[in-house]
């Protein structure tokens, strides 16, 4: 039992470091080799507007979800009028960051380990080093600045249509004033919290793209290796941000005293 | 004069020792068979001269230097000069076979896009794939995708070429274009290392045999070596095919 805890250990500690040599290596060959524009629009296209529907649906659910469930709840205490300040602070802050970044590291995250994957099952990866070039530039470079540009943008919007979906649950079931739920959001949203949930997306971004490419780049052993792989992507990737969210919550708010 | 030398190469893998004394010469102007039973390491032996692989031990030494010491960064001149044909082709599947001609003329010429339009057209032609430039890997049966490949490989003129099974799986109409191709290149003055289970690609293209077995180099044999008695018993089943 104890070897497996300091197995398990030893194992994290191992992946941290791999990972954070990943991001060295991404971060240097960034500055000093020529960045490959060409290739980071492709992605951006990819990660960007092809995840832009499920980034929708998962938002207004979420938004229509939430302001059903608080207006039920709260109409006990006669705490209706509430909806809008809670729902909205809660996207803004949290849900939105959150549950779009989960749906990335899902959609993107799956993708980009399987891609790297089979890239290296078919030796192509190899072929971009016989070539002479650098698999961080053509392959991990591109992703991962993809992925730090999208995922704020679409946060952006799935934190204006998540906001947008309680509204709408607030106006036609709580039977709420659109004008009184519009007023609402606005006094009750300062700047500092959305930059509070918009902050978190730049790292949330970083743990889907760079875990995604580090475990697509470590297939060895064939196709199934491919499948585990984009699990583990998966399941790295959301761990991280779910886990990391507490702690950069945690940031965030230290900041806001701070200033 | 020796092109590449490899001494003392060692490569294990956790337990498993492929390589524990490796000792040859790639000389110039020649091309040197590697042959061994599956899993002996020839491949691993091949992706090792251009650092795919790093030994455990030993020296690789290209161009007086010991390649197995240099970075990545320093690796890139030695792939430039020494192409890898892969087994498969390895052709990038999101690119057309124009694209994957290209990608090492992009990235390490300054050539306009009709001086490499016409490289690719003139090497595609060569290579009996005219008209196929704007075709996707997936639509390319296996020994276009190994043609492709190796055209792509030795685009940029390299000095040595790393032939990686490179008749594998092939029909004979196939086998043979790739043999042609082979000795074409031969006859440009290209020194190269062929990797091959196929003996009689190996006795028409090399003109030396080097037998990978039990880590190590068993014998080294030159074309008329074969013709007299002291060929080692290992060698002489492999060749025959009465080895398994």
């Amino acid at each position: 039992m104890t070897s497996l805890i300091v197995d398990r250990f030893n194992s994290i500690v191992f992946f941290l470091a791999e990972i954070y040599f990943l991001a060295f290596q991404v971060a240097k060959e960034f500055i000093v080799k020529k960045i490959e524009w060409k290739l980071i629009f492709e992605q951006i296209y990819f990660i960007g507007s092809k995840s832009l529907p499920l980034v929708l649906i998962t938002a207004l659910s979420t938004g229509m979800v939430m302001a059903l469930q608080f207006g039920q709840g709260l109409e006990k205490f006669g705490g209706q009028l509430y909806v809008p300040k809670i729902v909205s602070l809660s996207i803004i802050r949290e849900m939105g960051p959150v549950f779009t970044s989960l749906m990335l590291a899902a959609r993107v995250g799956a993708g980009i380990a399987s891609e790297i994957g089979s890239m290296v099952v078919t030796q192509q990866i190899d072929a971009i080093r016989a070539l002479g070039t650098s698999p961080i530039r053509k392959i991990v470079i591109p992703r991962v600045i993809a992925c730090l540009v999208c995922l704020p943008m679409l946060v952006a919007i799935a934190d204006i249509v998540g906001v947008t979906g309680g509204l709408i649950v607030g106006v036609h079931e709580l039977k709420l004033d659109a004008q009184f739920y519009y007023i609402k959001i606005l006094s009750t949203i300062k700047l500092v919290d959305y930059f509070s949930g918009f902050g978190k997306t730049f790292f949330f971004s970083f743990f889907i793209s760079i875990t995604a490419c580090y475990f697509g780049l470590n297939v060895k052993e064939g196709t199934k290796e491919v499948g585990i792989a984009t699990t583990k992507s998966v399941v790295t990737a959301s761990i991280l941000i779910l886990v990391g969210d507490y702690f950069l919550t945690k940031f965030f708010w230290i900041m806001e005293k701070w200033f | 004069m020796d092109l590449i030398q490899v001494k003392k190469f060692r490569k294990a893998f956790g337990k498993k020792v492929v390589h524990s004394d490796v000792n040859f010469s790639l000389h110039e102007n020649e091309c040197l068979g590697l042959i061994g039973g599956s899993g002996t390491g020839k491949s691993v032996l091949l992706r090792s001269l251009i650092g795919l692989e790093k030994p455990d031990s030993g020296q690789i030494i290209y161009g007086g230097n010991d390649i197995t010491k240099f970075s990545e960064e320093e690796l890139i001149d030695v792939r430039k000069n020494i192409a890898y044909a892969f087994q498969g082709g390895a052709l990038f599947d999101s690119m057309t076979v124009f694209d994957n001609l290209a990608y090492p003329l992009r990235e390490h010429t300054n050539l306009n896009y009709k001086e490499i339009s016409e490289k690719i057209y003139f090497q595609l032609g060569q290579f009996g794939l005219a008209d196929s430039e704007l075709l996707f890997p997936g639509s390319l049966s296996g020994g276009m995708q190994k043609r492709v490949g190796l055209a792509r490989a030795i685009i940029l003129g390299p000095n040595i070429i790393l032939y990686d099974e490179p008749t594998a799986g092939l029909d004979p109409y196939n086998t043979k274009k790739i043999e042609e191709m082979i000795i074409d290149l031969k006859s440009t003055g290209t020194s190269s290392i062929l990797v091959t289970h196929d003996m009689p690609v190996a006795f028409s293209v090399c003109d030396r045999i080097a037998f990978l077995y039990e880590g190590t180099i068993k014998q080294i044999l030159s074309k008329k070596d074969f013709n007299n008695k002291n060929i080692d018993n290992e060698i002489l089943k492999f060749a025959t095919g009465a080895y398994f």
